[in-house]
């Protein structure tokens, strides 16, 4: 139980993948956690099985301006209420590869990590121990250095076949997807059904989402949680060096105030950056931790483009995890694949599909309605084929999140976001969109399309530097300008690579948490 | 696997309809379907709205009037945002989405009006094509509102929603729906 409401040793912003983690271990070293959630409450009864109910998990918070090229997909990439963006995330659990941090020093673009691959693997190991990743270590012939995987790869089913034999006949390799989903029952949780349910939220403890992994470690702990909180700013002392604490909007609307030794901010990429730009003070007049105007800056997100088919042979849609069931990072590794193109990729194989919704079979074809929509899906119920392109995006300045002259319900500005792609990813795209193609011709697909471009993942606007000039927080995720405030979550990334992150957003939160016992 | 598989889904399913049953009104939980065969009062559309919605939307995706698309749509943007089940809630528009719909309903009912001089149930199939057709293309002179391109991209998605997107249009069609915990509405 909380032992005050209004003094505690560590307040958290959200309750994500790596608000979880923070609160957890910072609970369990015996400190006094309040975890401060947006949304409202979640429990696994409320994961129906439903593609239409599952949209209650998403972003419904105050809204997010977009422009650029590639928007970044605010609302459908985040999530809220009790365990985040991470409730709905898919549990693909790839990790970065060692030149995603030498992006910079390497190829002249982008951002390099102040860590290398090898100082965060151990990271990756613990956690993937902690939590029971399913994969094929020795398959995935591109992994880098790392313990082997708990437990066994998850099946492949007739979609991820079909379309391996596409790209066998091409002479790349394809390999189990890691997943952050059990292949086995693994610490008390149950294995999972392949029901391709992954994206309305897990309600059988299968998929590592937060209700099931960190947060019930956390409460175990004593920590608290307190829903429909909303944070407006962070407070700081009067010297303006130390946080102190946070105010927030509670469920009636009313500014509350608590305070705490050691503020992190787990509230997802826009809004980490948002409550630090209205943090401003007469100490910090451009917002806290932006003394060298690098806040909201290098915001990225994945440039992501799906290939669909209708293939020849049944390929049991309906089946597997949402995330897919098979990987290829054959183009990941030589991110210059081509003198106009830049960025590494990977294939994500044969994603369990669902009749409707945003990334259902029926809006892969918004071309086709009235009469012929029927005949349509009715095929497609059976024949029904798709894998995604995940790109690397590059983290560029310009790329940023700032204060929209609209207004909050509280009175707060708004963020508003603008992302722009670099030529050469457009072109890294287009070729990788090329290849997918012609692995479903390959594969035998009658019919081949291609969808929209997408972002997929926020990442960046605090990234993490070794310069305290060039970033807003240094390694720990500690910010340079108040040492007891400290961010957690994807907006720390300097740069994206081309995998999924939450793997890598538990591995750094671990280390960010550690540090923090450290601190004192 | 498969066997112990399915055996672990059935406990499931049986164990989650427990629940809906103890927390359902006998009223609050009626499909779109049920409300539309019931003849259910609109809250937030007028009675011109629902008539341009139902014809577009089952022109867009037959079989959307009587999943009950209008149904869906009004009691949806009657729900609180945190609530609210509508696509459009991710595809970077503000709230309130009455806005939305009401203002593209209102140049939709203009449109057929314009070109034919008659509502949208008058016209022949052909018609109905063409103006369908016009709508999907984005391409219409003089329309009001959110761009028509867009507002048949999340029409036709909403009417997907009531027709493929329950556990009896995923049936429908021949695509096993698998509930882990299976809705209180029918989707």
């Amino acid at each position: 139980m909380l032992r005050s409401a209004r003094k505690v040793d560590v307040v958290v912003v959200g309750s994500g993948a790596a608000g979880s983690v923070v609160a957890a271990i910072n609970a369990e070293a015996g400190r006094e956690v309040l975890i401060l959630e947006a949304g409202p409450k979640r429990t696994l009864t409320d994961l129906v099985s439903s593609q239409i109910h599952a949209r209650k998990l998403k972003w419904s918070g105050a809204f997010v301006e977009e422009q650029g090229d590639l928007k970044i997909g605010h609302n459908f990439n985040s999530g809220y209420g009790t365990g985040g963006s991470a409730l709905h995330h898919f549990a693909v659990w790839p990790r970065l590869h060692e030149n995603d941090f030498t992006v910079h020093s390497e190829y002249g673009k982008g951002l390099d990590w102040p860590i290398s691959y090898q100082t965060l693997r151990p990271y990756y190991d613990r956690i993937q121990d902690d939590v029971g990743v399913s994969g094929d270590a020795l398959a995935e012939k591109w992994r880098p250095q790392g313990k082997a995987y708990p437990l066994p790869p998850l099946p492949v089913f007739a979609q991820g076949k079909v379309i391996a034999k596409g790209f066998e006949r091409l002479g790349m390799h394809t390999a189990p997807i890691p997943m952050g989903i059990k292949s086995q029952a693994y610490k008390g949780r149950s294995a999972c059904l392949y029901d391709g349910w992954c994206d309305a939220g897990c309600p059988i403890g299968a998929l590592a989402n937060p209700l099931v992994t960190y947060l019930p470690r956390a409460m175990k702990a004593g920590a608290y949680i307190q829903h429909n909180a909303t944070v407006a700013s962070v407070l700081h002392n009067s010297k303006g060096d130390k946080a102190i604490g946070v105010a927030y909007h509670d469920a009636n609307g009313d500014l509350q105030t608590v305070y705490a030794k050691h503020v992190v901010l787990s509230a997802f990429a826009v809004q980490n950056a948002r409550i630090l730009l209205n943090s401003a003070s007469d100490k910090h007049p451009a917002g806290l931790a932006n003394h060298n105007d690098m806040l909201g800056r290098y915001l990225m997100t994945h440039p992501a483009q799906t290939v669909f088919g209708l293939m020849e042979q049944e390929t049991q849609p309906h089946l597997g995890p949402t995330g897919g069931q098979l990987i290829c990072h054959d183009y990941y590794q030589n991110k210059q694949q081509a003198d106009d193109a830049f960025g590494s990729y990977q294939w994500l194989i044969a994603s369990a599909a669902k009749p409707n919704d945003l990334l259902g079979i029926v809006n892969s074809r918004p071309d086709i309605y009235g009469k012929a929509l029927d005949p349509f899906m009715r095929k497609a119920a059976k024949h029904f084929a798709l894998m995604n392109l995940v790109g690397e995006d590059v983290a560029r300045a310009d790329n940023r999140v700032s204060l929209s002259a609209q207004k909050d319900s509280h009175g707060l500005p708004l963020a508003a976001t603008t992302h722009n792609l670099l030529p050469e990813t457009w072109s890294m795209l287009k070729r990788g969109v090329e290849q997918g193609k012609a692995v479903f011709k390959a594969a035998g697909a009658e019919e081949i399309w291609a969808g929209n471009p997408f972002g997929m993942h926020i990442m960046g606007g605090t990234v993490m530097g070794a310069d305290s000039k060039q970033s807003v927080t240094d390694e720990f995720g500690r910010t340079h300008s108040l040492e007891n405030l400290y961010v957690a979550g994807p907006g720390v990334f300097p740069s994206s690579g081309a995998v999924n992150p939450t793997f890598t957003i538990h591995a750094l939160a671990l280390r960010t948490a550690e540090q923090m016992l450290r601190d004192g | 696997m498969e066997k112990a598989v399915s055996s672990r889904r059935a406990f499931l399913q049986a164990s989650s309809v427990g629940l809906a049953c103890a927390v359902a009104a006998p009223t609050a939980w009626l499909s779109p379907a049920q409300a539309y065969a019931k003849r259910l009062p609109y809250t937030q559309l007028t009675d011109t709205e629902v008539e341009t919605l139902e014809q577009l939307a089952d022109a867009i995706v037959p079989g959307a009037r009587k999943a009950g698309i209008a149904h869906y749509i009004d009691s949806q943007l009657a729900a609180p945002l945190d609530d609210c089940l509508l696509m459009i809630k991710y595809l970077g528009v503000p709230a309130p989405y009455k806005e939305f719909y009401q203002a593209a309903l209102q140049s939709a009912h203009q449109l057929p009006l314009s070109e034919y001089q008659k509502p949208w149930h008058e016209l022949s199939d052909s018609q109905l094509d063409t103006l369908t057709a016009q709508l999907a293309s984005g391409a219409i002179d003089g329309w009001q509102g959110p761009p028509p391109g867009f507002f048949f991209f999340v029409l036709r998605a909403d009417a997907s929603d009531v027709v493929y997107g329950t556990q009896n249009g995923h049936e429908t069609i021949g695509f096993p729906h698998m509930a882990h915990i299976k809705p209180v509405q029918e989707w």
